[in-house]
């Protein structure tokens, strides 16, 4: 399976989705994030691997600027979103959003009906222009997410009532049904059980054909299984960046051979 | 000897009772305290409390007994000396317990577990009691009062020589009439406050104005009134009621609901507040996270989630408004009249209990009696309202736990 990935990486490599220069975030007087510069892919699974408190969530959080929403967090350098500087003053942080979605690490459906939370992006971006569009952009989003045939027959029961694994995958499909061209997934794994673990990576491997995924995770195992990249940061640098094969077989860094042999973190 | 006296100096017996018991119980362990069941203040608590509560309970008796007319005001110092007596006893019982094996803290628990279900019981029992004595009263006024003429007559015109037209629709109609005038001003603001505060305010902000908004719900109802009377009312009258031509009367519904909806600002946007806080920011991360402003955040994630805690906020504040009397005295008055004009005086439930409760008539009179039912009939109304809110603010609850 690896080498198959490896062909389509190669095929794809090249296009850069986001590129990140010299970014800094700062937390009060904290130092959270030093001088990270990256280059994330279109069309791959970018992982973002390392120790607890080493940044790897806060940095994920630039890229859509949900750090806007943390009054104290204050941040230097530039990323752009397909060439534009997203931190650029110009650019409103909500139409961002809409291109780079995200999923938390905690499941998160709106106390509303499946059909709802799936339509919620839709609707307040004045995607559709009558309820067929919209019903039509709800089941492809289901489908996309691997939720369809578990939900079809209960769509206006409200989302909160699914099971943890089904929860999650219908934040995913709620992300996708805004059509985002990068998709931000924060540890989306973390409160699932292995069944449903195994179901969302699938998925995650699927949403590579259309999308720039980048998945922060304390899995290494998953890491390795569900991504092509891997960055690997630790105490707010980013350390290692490269292929996932690479950086798991041949680390250049001591201190990445040392976390993914289990030493540190 | 004086009651107060007899409690007093068991009092006094139970604090002696307490070092004697703790004193009694170290030199009972000898060099090894652990060889003592239970710690020493346990053994001390126990013997202050053997001292205590048998004179308490003597005490009570005798009051009750009092009451009931079984014995003389006059029996007083037989009842204290008595008290102390069960003091003394209940001491030298509990300091004989002392021992190493002794289970004293066992014991002092249950005792405390007693006390604490005897007192949730006394809150329950005095609930009932009024419930009772309202349900007695107002038994006897529909003896002597037609029930049909009470509940749906439209007159009130209570007569000192009898023969008076009771109907409650007119009070009903004003307290109605007032409380939902309290609610569209009192509702809006104090949820656009809360909103306010709890989404938009920065932590400065917020320190500051939090409190001053809570400032208003430490302003007794009375000081309204007299804001309602030399202020908004005359207000209300010189500038919309007689240059428009609605009417010269300086009290009215609106100035008493405009005032009451001031009153009820701070009530609704600290409860708002609180359900809107409660709303987890995991659903408003989401919500930003697919690209909705804030105020669409707001407006269709975390208020739909708050909603059910927002209207059980709002029926808590309408009970409330239902059973306010010094802001309608003062700034509504005190006719009963059914009308739809807002600048017209009119008067509520609350406000006509205090006025035949407060008059000349005999108290077997039904212009008196009709206080009982009046009051029971909004003890109703509210309990109606309570028991749905709580029950809307328990549900949301469940959602999130």
């Amino acid at each position: 399976m690896y080498d198959m990935n490896r062909v389509e990486n190669a095929v794809s490599q090249g296009d850069i989705k986001i590129s990140a220069n010299d970014v800094q975030v700062y937390y009060g007087d904290k130092h959270a994030i030093k001088d990270v510069s990256v280059d994330i892919l279109d069309k791959t699974v970018t992982a973002f691997i390392g120790p607890s408190g080493c940044g790897k969530s806060t940095f994920l959080r630039c890229i859509n600027r949900m750090n806007d929403t943390i009054p104290i967090a204050r941040i230097e350098g530039r990323i752009a979103l397909d060439g534009e500087d997203i931190y650029d003053r110009r650019v409103d942080p909500v139409q961002l959003r809409a291109k780079v979605g995200m999923v938390f690490q905690k499941p998160n459906p709106f106390p509303k009906s499946i059909y709802d939370n799936v339509a919620y992006g839709p609707r307040i971006h004045g995607m559709t222009r009558n309820r067929a569009d919209l019903d039509q952009i709800v089941e492809k989003a289901l489908r996309g997410a691997a939720l369809w045939n578990e939900v079809k027959d209960r769509l206006h029961e409200p989302g909160t009532g699914l099971s943890g694994g089904q929860q999650q995958r219908l934040c995913i499909a709620r992300a996708v049904a805004t059509e985002p061209e990068v998709l931000l997934m924060d540890e989306p794994c973390s409160a699932l059980d292995p069944i449903a673990t195994s179901q969302v990576e699938e998925l995650i491997d699927q949403l590579r054909e259309k999308y720039s995924v980048v998945i922060v995770t304390h899995s290494m195992q998953q890491a390795a299984r569900v991504s092509q990249k891997t960055a690997f940061f630790h105490l707010g640098h980013l350390v290692e960046y490269g292929d996932t094969d690479d950086i798991f077989t041949k680390p250049q860094d001591s201190r990445t051979e040392a976390y993914i042999s289990g030493r540190i973190g | 000897m004086p009651l107060s006296w007899a409690l007093f100096a068991s009092f006094l017996l139970a604090i002696a009772g307490y070092l004697v018991g703790r004193s009694r119980a170290f030199s009972a362990a000898g060099p090894d305290i652990r060889k003592l069941h239970s710690r020493p203040t346990y053994h001390g608590f126990l013997v202050g409390l053997a001292a205590f509560l048998p004179a308490v309970v003597v005490i009570a008796i005798a009051s009750l007994l009092r009451m009931s007319g079984v014995i003389m005001a006059e029996a007083g110092p037989v009842v204290g000396l008595v008290a102390l007596a069960a003091a003394v006893v209940g001491l030298g019982w509990g300091i004989t317990r002392i021992g190493v094996d002794f289970h004293a803290r066992n014991t002092v628990e249950r005792i405390v577990l007693g006390i604490l279900i005897f007192c949730s019981l006394i809150a329950i029992a005095t609930t009932a009691g009024i419930v009772l004595s309202l349900l007695f009263e107002t038994g006897k006024f529909f003896q002597i009062y037609d029930w049909k003429t009470f509940f749906f007559g439209t007159e009130w015109t209570p007569r000192f020589q009898g023969n008076s037209q009771l109907g409650i629709l007119p009070l009903l109609w004003g307290t109605l009439y007032i409380s939902l005038i309290a609610l569209i001003v009192s509702v809006p603001i104090g949820l656009f406050a809360a909103i306010y505060m709890s989404e938009y305010a920065s932590k400065r902000v917020r320190g500051i104005a939090k409190p001053a908004i809570e400032i208003l719900a430490g302003i007794p109802t009375i000081v309204y009134g007299l804001f309602a009377l030399v202020t908004v009312g005359p207000m209300l009258r010189d500038y919309f009621a007689q240059p428009m031509g609605w009417g010269n009367s300086g009290s009215s519904v609106l100035t008493a609901g405009l005032v009451m909806g001031i009153m009820l600002i701070p009530f609704v946007s600290s409860l708002s507040d609180d359900i809107i806080n409660a709303v987890p920011q995991s659903l408003r991360d989401g919500a930003l996270g697919l690209g909705s402003t804030p105020s669409e955040t707001i407006r269709k994630v975390v208020l739909p989630a708050a909603l059910p805690g927002v209207v059980g906020a709002v029926l808590l504040a309408a009970s409330r408004a239902i059973g306010e009397t010094m802001i309608v005295v003062l700034g509504a008055g005190a006719s009963a009249r059914m009308d739809l004009n807002p600048f017209e005086a009119m008067t509520t439930i609350t406000v006509k209990i205090v006025s035949q409760l407060t008059g000349d008539s005999d108290f077997n009179s039904p212009e008196t009696l009709v206080a009982f039912a009046l009051g029971l009939t909004l003890f109703v109304i509210t309990l109606v309202l309570n028991v749905v809110a709580l029950y809307i603010v328990r549900k949301y609850r469940e959602q999130y736990e």
